[in-house]
Protein backbone atom coordinates (compact mmCIF):
# COMPACT_ATOMS: atom_id res chain seq x y z
CA UNK A 1 0.00 0.00 0.00
CA UNK A 2 2.88 2.35 0.93
CA UNK A 3 6.43 1.58 -0.05
CA UNK A 4 9.44 3.81 0.37
CA UNK A 5 13.03 3.19 -0.64
CA UNK A 6 15.96 5.45 0.20
CA UNK A 7 13.55 8.30 0.83
CA UNK A 8 15.13 11.67 1.62
CA UNK A 9 13.33 14.93 2.13
CA UNK A 10 14.39 18.48 2.71
CA UNK A 11 12.45 21.69 2.21
CA UNK A 12 15.12 23.70 0.45
CA UNK A 13 18.60 23.18 -0.88
CA UNK A 14 20.36 24.82 2.07
CA UNK A 15 18.45 23.17 4.91
CA UNK A 16 19.12 19.83 6.63
CA UNK A 17 17.24 16.71 5.60
CA UNK A 18 13.98 16.29 7.52
CA UNK A 19 13.82 12.62 6.49
CA UNK A 20 16.91 10.52 5.87
CA UNK A 21 16.97 7.17 4.10
CA UNK A 22 13.51 5.94 5.03
CA UNK A 23 12.78 2.39 3.88
CA UNK A 24 9.44 0.97 4.91
CA UNK A 25 6.45 -0.94 3.64
CA UNK A 26 2.90 -0.64 4.94
CA UNK A 27 0.59 -3.43 3.82
CA UNK A 28 -3.11 -3.48 3.17
CA UNK A 29 -5.21 -3.66 6.34
CA UNK A 30 -2.40 -2.66 8.72
CA UNK A 31 -2.74 -0.25 11.63
CA UNK A 32 0.49 1.70 12.00
CA UNK A 33 1.58 4.29 14.51
CA UNK A 34 4.35 6.66 13.49
CA UNK A 35 5.88 8.07 16.65
CA UNK A 36 8.70 10.39 17.54
CA UNK A 37 9.41 13.75 19.10
CA UNK A 38 8.30 17.00 17.48
CA UNK A 39 10.40 17.66 14.41
CA UNK A 40 11.26 13.97 13.98
CA UNK A 41 9.69 14.02 10.51
CA UNK A 42 6.32 12.35 11.21
CA UNK A 43 4.21 15.01 9.52
CA UNK A 44 6.63 15.25 6.60
CA UNK A 45 6.29 11.52 6.01
CA UNK A 46 2.49 11.84 5.98
CA UNK A 47 2.67 14.84 3.62
CA UNK A 48 4.72 12.70 1.25
CA UNK A 49 2.11 9.94 1.38
CA UNK A 50 -0.67 12.26 0.26
CA UNK A 51 1.66 13.94 -2.23
CA UNK A 52 1.33 17.35 -0.61
CA UNK A 53 5.08 17.49 -1.22
CA UNK A 54 7.26 15.58 -3.66
CA UNK A 55 10.26 13.61 -2.35
CA UNK A 56 13.70 15.20 -2.67
CA UNK A 57 15.26 11.84 -3.53
CA UNK A 58 14.44 8.17 -3.27
CA UNK A 59 11.04 6.74 -4.05
CA UNK A 60 7.67 6.59 -2.38
CA UNK A 61 4.91 4.50 -3.87
CA UNK A 62 1.30 4.63 -2.71
CA UNK A 63 -1.14 2.09 -4.19
CA UNK A 64 1.70 1.17 -6.52
CA UNK A 65 1.98 4.70 -7.96
CA UNK A 66 5.34 6.40 -7.86
CA UNK A 67 4.53 9.75 -6.23
CA UNK A 68 7.64 11.39 -7.62
CA UNK A 69 6.39 10.83 -11.15
CA UNK A 70 2.65 11.15 -10.69
CA UNK A 71 1.20 13.87 -12.97
CA UNK A 72 -0.42 16.79 -11.10
CA UNK A 73 -3.84 16.01 -12.58
CA UNK A 74 -3.76 12.50 -11.08
CA UNK A 75 -3.17 13.71 -7.50
CA UNK A 76 -6.87 14.41 -6.72
CA UNK A 77 -7.72 10.82 -7.71
CA UNK A 78 -4.94 9.49 -5.47
CA UNK A 79 -6.36 11.50 -2.56
CA UNK A 80 -9.86 10.16 -3.08
CA UNK A 81 -8.43 6.84 -2.00
CA UNK A 82 -6.88 8.30 1.15
CA UNK A 83 -8.93 9.75 4.00
CA UNK A 84 -7.07 12.46 5.90
CA UNK A 85 -7.68 13.37 9.55
CA UNK A 86 -6.03 16.44 11.05
CA UNK A 87 -5.11 17.50 14.56
CA UNK A 88 -6.99 20.78 14.10
CA UNK A 89 -9.93 18.98 12.40
CA UNK A 90 -10.00 21.40 9.40
CA UNK A 91 -13.75 21.56 9.17
CA UNK A 92 -15.99 24.28 7.77
CA UNK A 93 -17.05 25.53 11.17
CA UNK A 94 -20.09 27.55 10.15
CA UNK A 95 -21.65 24.57 8.40
CA UNK A 96 -23.43 21.55 9.83
CA UNK A 97 -21.86 18.15 10.46
CA UNK A 98 -23.91 16.83 7.54
CA UNK A 99 -22.70 19.59 5.21
CA UNK A 100 -19.07 19.02 6.08
CA UNK A 101 -19.25 15.37 5.13
CA UNK A 102 -21.46 15.97 2.10
CA UNK A 103 -18.92 18.58 0.97
CA UNK A 104 -16.24 15.88 0.54
CA UNK A 105 -18.64 13.89 -1.62
CA UNK A 106 -19.91 16.86 -3.62
CA UNK A 107 -16.51 18.12 -4.62
CA UNK A 108 -15.62 14.68 -5.93
CA UNK A 109 -18.71 14.66 -8.12
CA UNK A 110 -20.91 12.21 -6.18
CA UNK A 111 -24.60 12.46 -7.20
CA UNK A 112 -26.99 13.92 -4.59
CA UNK A 113 -28.97 10.75 -3.98
CA UNK A 114 -25.77 8.90 -3.15
CA UNK A 115 -24.76 11.72 -0.78
CA UNK A 116 -28.11 11.53 0.99
CA UNK A 117 -27.66 7.79 1.45
CA UNK A 118 -24.04 7.79 2.58
CA UNK A 119 -23.74 10.77 4.95
CA UNK A 120 -26.20 9.53 7.63
CA UNK A 121 -24.55 6.15 7.49
CA UNK A 122 -21.04 7.44 8.29
CA UNK A 123 -22.42 9.79 10.94
CA UNK A 124 -23.95 6.75 12.59
CA UNK A 125 -20.65 4.92 12.38
CA UNK A 126 -18.90 7.67 14.35
CA UNK A 127 -21.80 7.97 16.80
CA UNK A 128 -23.07 11.38 15.69
CA UNK A 129 -26.39 10.42 14.17
CA UNK A 130 -28.30 12.91 16.30
CA UNK A 131 -25.84 15.76 15.59
CA UNK A 132 -26.41 15.75 11.84
CA UNK A 133 -27.95 19.23 11.78
CA UNK A 134 -25.63 20.80 14.38
CA UNK A 135 -23.17 23.39 13.24
CA UNK A 136 -19.62 22.20 13.72
CA UNK A 137 -18.71 25.21 15.87
CA UNK A 138 -21.38 24.12 18.37
CA UNK A 139 -19.84 20.64 18.76
CA UNK A 140 -17.22 19.58 21.32
CA UNK A 141 -13.62 18.88 20.26
CA UNK A 142 -14.19 15.12 20.31
CA UNK A 143 -17.34 15.44 18.26
CA UNK A 144 -15.56 17.68 15.78
CA UNK A 145 -12.83 15.10 15.35
CA UNK A 146 -15.48 12.44 14.78
CA UNK A 147 -16.94 14.60 12.02
CA UNK A 148 -13.39 14.78 10.63
CA UNK A 149 -13.15 10.99 10.66
CA UNK A 150 -16.60 10.62 9.10
CA UNK A 151 -15.48 12.96 6.32
CA UNK A 152 -12.30 10.93 5.86
CA UNK A 153 -14.15 7.61 5.47
CA UNK A 154 -17.16 8.75 3.46
CA UNK A 155 -15.37 8.31 0.14
CA UNK A 156 -14.56 4.72 1.21
CA UNK A 157 -10.80 5.17 1.00
CA UNK A 158 -8.40 2.25 1.12
CA UNK A 159 -6.24 4.08 3.65
CA UNK A 160 -6.70 6.69 6.37
CA UNK A 161 -3.86 8.98 7.34
CA UNK A 162 -4.25 10.81 10.64
CA UNK A 163 -1.80 13.48 11.78
CA UNK A 164 -1.98 13.79 15.59
CA UNK A 165 -5.73 13.09 15.58
CA UNK A 166 -5.88 13.23 19.39
CA UNK A 167 -3.50 16.14 19.82
CA UNK A 168 -6.27 18.56 20.79
CA UNK A 169 -8.38 16.14 22.83
CA UNK A 170 -8.53 15.01 26.47
CA UNK A 171 -7.51 11.38 27.25
CA UNK A 172 -11.05 9.93 27.37
CA UNK A 173 -12.09 11.58 24.13
CA UNK A 174 -8.79 10.53 22.55
CA UNK A 175 -9.56 6.94 23.37
CA UNK A 176 -13.02 7.19 21.85
CA UNK A 177 -11.57 8.63 18.64
CA UNK A 178 -8.92 5.92 18.46
CA UNK A 179 -11.52 3.24 19.03
CA UNK A 180 -13.43 4.53 16.01
CA UNK A 181 -10.24 4.34 13.94
CA UNK A 182 -9.64 0.79 15.19
CA UNK A 183 -13.19 -0.21 14.19
CA UNK A 184 -12.61 1.19 10.74
CA UNK A 185 -9.37 -0.77 10.56
CA UNK A 186 -11.18 -3.98 11.51
CA UNK A 187 -13.36 -3.50 8.43
CA UNK A 188 -10.22 -3.60 6.29
CA UNK A 189 -9.09 0.00 5.90
CA UNK A 190 -5.37 0.66 6.36
CA UNK A 191 -4.74 3.23 9.11
CA UNK A 192 -1.59 5.32 9.56
CA UNK A 193 -1.52 7.53 12.66
CA UNK A 194 1.24 9.97 13.53
CA UNK A 195 1.18 10.69 17.25
CA UNK A 196 3.20 11.27 20.37
CA UNK A 197 0.41 10.12 22.66
CA UNK A 198 2.26 7.42 24.54
CA UNK A 199 -0.77 6.05 26.38
CA UNK A 200 -2.70 5.45 23.17
CA UNK A 201 0.22 3.72 21.47
CA UNK A 202 0.81 1.45 24.44
CA UNK A 203 -2.81 0.53 24.80
CA UNK A 204 -3.44 -0.44 21.18
CA UNK A 205 -0.46 -2.78 20.68
CA UNK A 206 -0.14 -2.14 16.95
CA UNK A 207 2.83 -1.74 14.67
CA UNK A 208 4.99 1.21 15.79
CA UNK A 209 7.46 3.00 13.55
CA UNK A 210 9.78 5.26 15.51
CA UNK A 211 11.45 8.25 13.88
CA UNK A 212 14.27 10.22 15.41
CA UNK A 213 15.76 13.28 13.77
CA UNK A 214 14.51 12.12 10.41
CA UNK A 215 15.77 8.55 10.66
CA UNK A 216 13.73 5.41 11.10
CA UNK A 217 15.23 3.95 14.27
CA UNK A 218 12.80 1.14 15.08
CA UNK A 219 9.85 -0.66 13.50
CA UNK A 220 8.04 -3.19 15.70
CA UNK A 221 5.09 -5.36 14.81
CA UNK A 222 3.28 -5.16 18.14
CA UNK A 223 5.11 -2.29 19.67
CA UNK A 224 4.71 0.11 22.49
CA UNK A 225 5.99 3.66 22.71
CA UNK A 226 8.45 2.72 25.44
CA UNK A 227 9.88 -0.21 23.52
CA UNK A 228 10.18 1.89 20.46
CA UNK A 229 12.43 4.20 22.39
CA UNK B 1 -17.73 20.53 -18.38
CA UNK B 2 -20.80 18.29 -18.25
CA UNK B 3 -24.19 19.99 -18.26
CA UNK B 4 -25.07 18.56 -14.84
CA UNK B 5 -21.89 19.92 -13.31
CA UNK B 6 -22.58 23.37 -14.70
CA UNK B 7 -25.75 23.59 -12.65
CA UNK B 8 -23.89 22.27 -9.65
CA UNK B 9 -21.23 24.98 -10.05
CA UNK B 10 -23.89 27.62 -10.57
CA UNK B 11 -25.71 26.47 -7.45
CA UNK B 12 -22.49 26.37 -5.46
CA UNK B 13 -21.54 29.86 -6.64
CA UNK B 14 -24.89 31.31 -5.53
CA UNK B 15 -24.88 29.38 -2.27
CA UNK B 16 -21.44 30.62 -1.43
CA UNK B 17 -22.33 34.19 -2.41
CA UNK B 18 -25.19 33.90 0.06
CA UNK B 19 -23.15 32.16 2.74
CA UNK B 20 -20.52 34.88 2.53
CA UNK B 21 -23.13 37.55 1.95
CA UNK B 22 -21.39 40.32 3.88
CA UNK B 23 -18.21 39.75 1.98
CA UNK B 24 -20.19 39.56 -1.28
CA UNK B 25 -21.96 42.83 -0.52
CA UNK B 26 -18.66 44.49 0.38
CA UNK B 27 -17.03 43.24 -2.84
CA UNK B 28 -19.94 44.34 -5.00
CA UNK B 29 -19.85 47.68 -3.17
CA UNK B 30 -16.17 48.26 -3.89
CA UNK B 31 -16.53 47.21 -7.52
CA UNK B 32 -19.67 49.33 -7.93
CA UNK B 33 -18.21 52.46 -6.34
CA UNK B 34 -14.99 52.19 -8.33
CA UNK B 35 -16.84 51.64 -11.58
CA UNK B 36 -19.30 54.42 -10.72
CA UNK B 37 -16.39 56.82 -10.38
CA UNK B 38 -14.90 55.60 -13.62
CA UNK B 39 -18.30 55.64 -15.36
CA UNK B 40 -19.12 59.16 -14.18
CA UNK B 41 -15.78 60.42 -15.34
CA UNK B 42 -16.19 58.65 -18.67
CA UNK B 43 -19.64 60.19 -19.17
CA UNK B 44 -18.26 63.66 -18.43
CA UNK B 45 -15.24 63.09 -20.63
CA UNK B 46 -17.27 61.71 -23.55
CA UNK B 47 -19.49 64.78 -23.35
CA UNK B 48 -16.60 67.22 -23.24
CA UNK B 49 -15.16 65.56 -26.32
CA UNK B 50 -18.56 65.56 -27.97
CA UNK B 51 -19.01 69.27 -27.30
CA UNK B 52 -15.52 70.04 -28.54
CA UNK B 53 -16.22 68.09 -31.73
CA UNK B 54 -19.53 69.92 -32.18
CA UNK B 55 -17.82 73.29 -31.83
CA UNK B 56 -15.02 72.23 -34.15
CA UNK B 57 -17.49 71.08 -36.76
CA UNK B 58 -19.07 74.50 -36.77
CA UNK B 59 -15.83 76.11 -37.85
CA UNK B 60 -16.11 77.27 -41.50
CA UNK B 61 -14.15 79.37 -43.93
CA UNK B 62 -15.53 82.51 -45.52
CA UNK B 63 -13.88 83.32 -48.86
CA UNK B 64 -14.57 86.97 -49.70
CA UNK B 65 -14.65 87.63 -53.41
CA UNK B 66 -12.75 90.49 -54.92
CA UNK B 67 -15.32 93.12 -56.05
CA UNK B 68 -13.48 93.69 -59.24
CA UNK B 69 -13.61 90.03 -60.29
CA UNK B 70 -15.73 89.21 -63.31
CA UNK B 71 -18.29 86.43 -63.73
CA UNK B 72 -15.78 84.12 -65.37
CA UNK B 73 -13.26 84.51 -62.56
CA UNK B 74 -15.95 83.94 -59.97
CA UNK B 75 -17.07 80.75 -61.72
CA UNK B 76 -13.49 79.60 -61.96
CA UNK B 77 -13.05 80.15 -58.19
CA UNK B 78 -16.25 78.27 -57.49
CA UNK B 79 -15.13 75.35 -59.62
CA UNK B 80 -11.75 75.22 -57.89
CA UNK B 81 -13.42 75.19 -54.49
CA UNK B 82 -15.91 72.47 -55.44
CA UNK B 83 -13.14 70.35 -56.96
CA UNK B 84 -10.96 70.59 -53.82
CA UNK B 85 -10.64 67.21 -52.09
CA UNK B 86 -10.90 68.50 -48.52
CA UNK B 87 -13.92 70.73 -49.15
CA UNK B 88 -17.34 69.16 -48.64
CA UNK B 89 -19.65 72.14 -48.91
CA UNK B 90 -19.53 75.36 -50.91
CA UNK B 91 -22.26 77.93 -50.54
CA UNK B 92 -22.51 81.31 -52.26
CA UNK B 93 -23.54 84.17 -49.96
CA UNK B 94 -24.46 87.37 -51.72
CA UNK B 95 -23.58 90.70 -50.16
CA UNK B 96 -27.31 91.35 -49.54
CA UNK B 97 -27.69 88.09 -47.65
CA UNK B 98 -24.56 88.86 -45.64
CA UNK B 99 -25.98 92.23 -44.65
CA UNK B 100 -29.32 90.70 -43.66
CA UNK B 101 -27.54 88.19 -41.44
CA UNK B 102 -25.55 90.94 -39.81
CA UNK B 103 -28.78 92.83 -39.14
CA UNK B 104 -30.20 89.82 -37.35
CA UNK B 105 -27.16 89.46 -35.18
CA UNK B 106 -26.79 93.11 -34.17
CA UNK B 107 -29.24 95.13 -32.01
CA UNK B 108 -32.04 96.77 -34.07
CA UNK B 109 -31.06 100.11 -35.58
CA UNK B 110 -27.31 99.46 -35.50
CA UNK B 111 -27.12 99.30 -39.26
CA UNK B 112 -29.39 102.27 -40.02
CA UNK B 113 -28.10 104.16 -43.02
CA UNK B 114 -26.96 101.07 -44.90
CA UNK B 115 -30.38 100.35 -46.48
CA UNK B 116 -29.24 101.43 -49.90
CA UNK B 117 -27.55 98.51 -51.71
CA UNK B 118 -24.93 100.91 -52.91
CA UNK B 119 -23.88 101.58 -49.32
CA UNK B 120 -23.48 97.90 -48.45
CA UNK B 121 -19.80 97.52 -47.50
CA UNK B 122 -19.89 93.74 -47.46
CA UNK B 123 -18.54 91.71 -50.40
CA UNK B 124 -20.03 88.58 -52.01
CA UNK B 125 -18.53 85.44 -50.55
CA UNK B 126 -18.36 81.64 -50.54
CA UNK B 127 -18.86 79.82 -47.27
CA UNK B 128 -17.07 76.49 -47.25
CA UNK B 129 -16.75 73.56 -44.91
CA UNK B 130 -13.98 71.02 -44.82
CA UNK B 131 -14.43 67.29 -44.33
CA UNK B 132 -12.24 67.34 -41.20
CA UNK B 133 -12.22 70.41 -38.93
CA UNK B 134 -8.43 70.20 -38.58
CA UNK B 135 -8.05 70.95 -42.31
CA UNK B 136 -9.59 74.39 -41.97
CA UNK B 137 -6.23 76.12 -41.47
CA UNK B 138 -4.22 74.55 -44.35
CA UNK B 139 -7.19 74.85 -46.72
CA UNK B 140 -7.69 78.52 -45.82
CA UNK B 141 -4.02 79.23 -46.44
CA UNK B 142 -4.21 77.47 -49.81
CA UNK B 143 -7.33 79.36 -50.92
CA UNK B 144 -5.64 82.68 -50.22
CA UNK B 145 -3.62 82.08 -53.39
CA UNK B 146 -6.68 81.43 -55.60
CA UNK B 147 -7.80 84.02 -58.22
CA UNK B 148 -10.57 86.51 -57.42
CA UNK B 149 -10.06 86.06 -53.67
CA UNK B 150 -9.91 89.20 -51.65
CA UNK B 151 -9.68 87.76 -48.15
CA UNK B 152 -10.06 84.40 -46.43
CA UNK B 153 -11.63 84.48 -42.96
CA UNK B 154 -11.66 81.49 -40.59
CA UNK B 155 -11.29 83.05 -37.16
CA UNK B 156 -7.52 83.02 -37.28
CA UNK B 157 -6.04 82.61 -33.81
CA UNK B 158 -9.35 81.54 -32.25
CA UNK B 159 -9.50 78.35 -34.32
CA UNK B 160 -5.91 77.44 -33.48
CA UNK B 161 -6.67 77.95 -29.78
CA UNK B 162 -9.86 75.92 -30.05
CA UNK B 163 -7.98 73.03 -31.62
CA UNK B 164 -5.23 73.23 -29.02
CA UNK B 165 -7.78 73.27 -26.19
CA UNK B 166 -9.76 70.34 -27.52
CA UNK B 167 -6.60 68.28 -28.04
CA UNK B 168 -5.43 69.09 -24.51
CA UNK B 169 -8.85 68.17 -23.10
CA UNK B 170 -8.75 64.89 -24.96
CA UNK B 171 -5.27 64.00 -23.66
CA UNK B 172 -6.12 64.97 -20.07
CA UNK B 173 -9.32 62.95 -20.36
CA UNK B 174 -7.52 59.86 -21.63
CA UNK B 175 -4.79 60.11 -18.97
CA UNK B 176 -7.32 60.50 -16.14
CA UNK B 177 -9.47 57.70 -17.54
CA UNK B 178 -6.48 55.35 -17.71
CA UNK B 179 -5.47 56.29 -14.15
CA UNK B 180 -8.99 55.67 -12.89
CA UNK B 181 -9.18 52.39 -14.79
CA UNK B 182 -5.87 51.27 -13.27
CA UNK B 183 -7.21 52.17 -9.81
CA UNK B 184 -10.35 50.20 -10.59
CA UNK B 185 -8.32 47.18 -11.69
CA UNK B 186 -6.24 47.39 -8.51
CA UNK B 187 -9.20 47.82 -6.16
CA UNK B 188 -11.38 45.19 -7.76
CA UNK B 189 -8.70 42.55 -8.10
CA UNK B 190 -7.71 43.06 -4.46
CA UNK B 191 -11.28 42.77 -3.29
CA UNK B 192 -11.79 39.53 -5.21
CA UNK B 193 -8.46 38.35 -3.85
CA UNK B 194 -9.71 39.00 -0.37
CA UNK B 195 -12.84 36.93 -0.94
CA UNK B 196 -10.69 34.03 -2.09
CA UNK B 197 -8.16 34.55 0.73
CA UNK B 198 -10.86 34.43 3.38
CA UNK B 199 -11.96 31.10 1.99
CA UNK B 200 -8.59 29.44 1.60
CA UNK B 201 -9.60 26.92 4.27
CA UNK B 202 -12.43 25.76 2.04
CA UNK B 203 -10.09 25.46 -0.93
CA UNK B 204 -7.54 23.57 1.16
CA UNK B 205 -10.15 21.08 2.38
CA UNK B 206 -11.34 20.59 -1.20
CA UNK B 207 -7.78 19.75 -2.18
CA UNK B 208 -7.37 17.26 0.66
CA UNK B 209 -10.58 15.39 -0.12
CA UNK B 210 -9.51 15.03 -3.74
CA UNK B 211 -11.38 17.71 -5.67
CA UNK B 212 -9.79 18.45 -9.04
CA UNK B 213 -8.50 21.96 -9.66
CA UNK B 214 -11.13 22.69 -12.27
CA UNK B 215 -13.85 21.54 -9.88
CA UNK B 216 -12.55 23.98 -7.27
CA UNK B 217 -12.02 26.76 -9.76
CA UNK B 218 -15.42 26.87 -11.46
CA UNK B 219 -17.62 28.02 -8.57
CA UNK B 220 -15.05 30.68 -7.62
CA UNK B 221 -14.80 31.80 -11.20
CA UNK B 222 -18.58 32.09 -11.50
CA UNK B 223 -18.67 33.93 -8.19
CA UNK B 224 -16.08 36.40 -9.45
CA UNK B 225 -18.15 36.81 -12.59
CA UNK B 226 -21.34 37.54 -10.65
CA UNK B 227 -19.60 39.91 -8.26
CA UNK B 228 -18.07 41.78 -11.19
CA UNK B 229 -21.33 41.81 -13.12
CA UNK B 230 -23.36 43.07 -10.16
CA UNK B 231 -20.64 45.63 -9.48
CA UNK B 232 -20.93 46.86 -13.08
CA UNK B 233 -24.72 46.83 -13.41
CA UNK B 234 -25.30 48.89 -10.25
CA UNK B 235 -23.27 51.92 -11.39
CA UNK B 236 -24.86 51.61 -14.84
CA UNK B 237 -28.30 51.91 -13.22
CA UNK B 238 -27.18 54.88 -11.15
CA UNK B 239 -25.64 56.50 -14.24
CA UNK B 240 -28.76 55.80 -16.28
CA UNK B 241 -31.00 57.67 -13.87
CA UNK B 242 -28.58 60.46 -13.01
CA UNK B 243 -27.62 61.10 -16.63
CA UNK B 244 -31.30 61.12 -17.59
CA UNK B 245 -31.93 63.66 -14.84
CA UNK B 246 -28.98 65.77 -16.02
CA UNK B 247 -30.36 65.78 -19.58
CA UNK B 248 -33.77 66.88 -18.31
CA UNK B 249 -32.22 69.62 -16.23
CA UNK B 250 -30.20 70.93 -19.18
CA UNK B 251 -33.37 70.87 -21.25
CA UNK B 252 -35.44 72.65 -18.62
CA UNK B 253 -32.78 75.30 -18.03
CA UNK B 254 -32.67 76.03 -21.78
CA UNK B 255 -29.00 75.17 -21.97
CA UNK B 256 -29.48 73.35 -25.25
CA UNK B 257 -26.29 74.84 -26.66
CA UNK B 258 -24.53 72.33 -24.38
CA UNK B 259 -25.37 69.63 -26.96
CA UNK B 260 -25.02 66.57 -24.68
CA UNK B 261 -24.79 62.99 -25.94
CA UNK B 262 -28.23 61.27 -25.92
CA UNK B 263 -28.95 58.84 -23.06
CA UNK B 264 -29.08 55.66 -25.17
CA UNK B 265 -25.78 56.42 -26.92
CA UNK B 266 -23.88 57.16 -23.73
CA UNK B 267 -25.33 54.14 -21.91
CA UNK B 268 -24.26 51.89 -24.77
CA UNK B 269 -20.74 53.33 -24.57
CA UNK B 270 -20.55 52.90 -20.80
CA UNK B 271 -22.01 49.38 -21.00
CA UNK B 272 -19.33 48.49 -23.54
CA UNK B 273 -16.56 49.49 -21.11
CA UNK B 274 -17.91 48.83 -17.61
CA UNK B 275 -19.49 45.37 -18.04
CA UNK B 276 -16.43 43.68 -19.58
CA UNK B 277 -14.19 45.51 -17.10
CA UNK B 278 -16.26 44.41 -14.08
CA UNK B 279 -16.83 40.81 -15.12
CA UNK B 280 -13.35 40.40 -16.61
CA UNK B 281 -11.70 41.65 -13.44
CA UNK B 282 -13.97 39.47 -11.32
CA UNK B 283 -13.01 36.36 -13.26
CA UNK B 284 -9.31 37.17 -13.62
CA UNK B 285 -9.08 38.24 -9.99
CA UNK B 286 -10.53 34.89 -8.94
CA UNK B 287 -8.21 32.87 -11.16
CA UNK B 288 -5.06 34.68 -10.07
CA UNK B 289 -5.86 34.70 -6.37
CA UNK B 290 -6.69 31.01 -6.38
CA UNK B 291 -3.49 29.90 -8.07
CA UNK B 292 -1.45 29.90 -4.87
CA UNK B 293 -3.95 27.83 -2.90
CA UNK B 294 -4.42 25.26 -5.61
CA UNK B 295 -0.80 24.15 -5.31
CA UNK B 296 -1.38 22.09 -2.13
Amino acid sequence: MVETAGLYQRYDNNSDYVLKNINLTINRGEFVFIVGASGAGKSTLLKLMIREIAPTSGTIKVFGQDLKRIPARRIPYLRRNIGIVFQDFRLLEERTAYDNIAFALRVTGTPWWEIRRRVPRVLEMVGLKDKERCRVCDLSGGEQQRVGIARAIVNRPAMIIADEPTGNLDPDTSLEVMNILRDINIQGTTIVVATHDQEIVDRFQKRVIYLEKGRLVSDEKKGAYIRAL
Amino acid sequence: MPFESFFYFLGEAFKSLYRNRWLSIASVGVVAITLLMLGTFMAVNFNINHMAETVKNQVEITVQIDDSAGVEERNQLRQMLVAHNSITEVRFVSREEALNRLKEQLPPGSLDGYENPEDNPLPDSFEIRTSVPEEVIPVAKEIEGYPAVEKVLYGEGTVENLFKTTTALKIIGIVLMVLLAVTAVFLISHTIRLTVLLRRREIMIMKYVGATNSFIRWPFLLEGLFLGLAGAVLPLLVLYYSYGAALQWVDAANLTFLSLIPLSTIMLQLFKYLVPLGTGLGVLGSIFSMGRFLKV
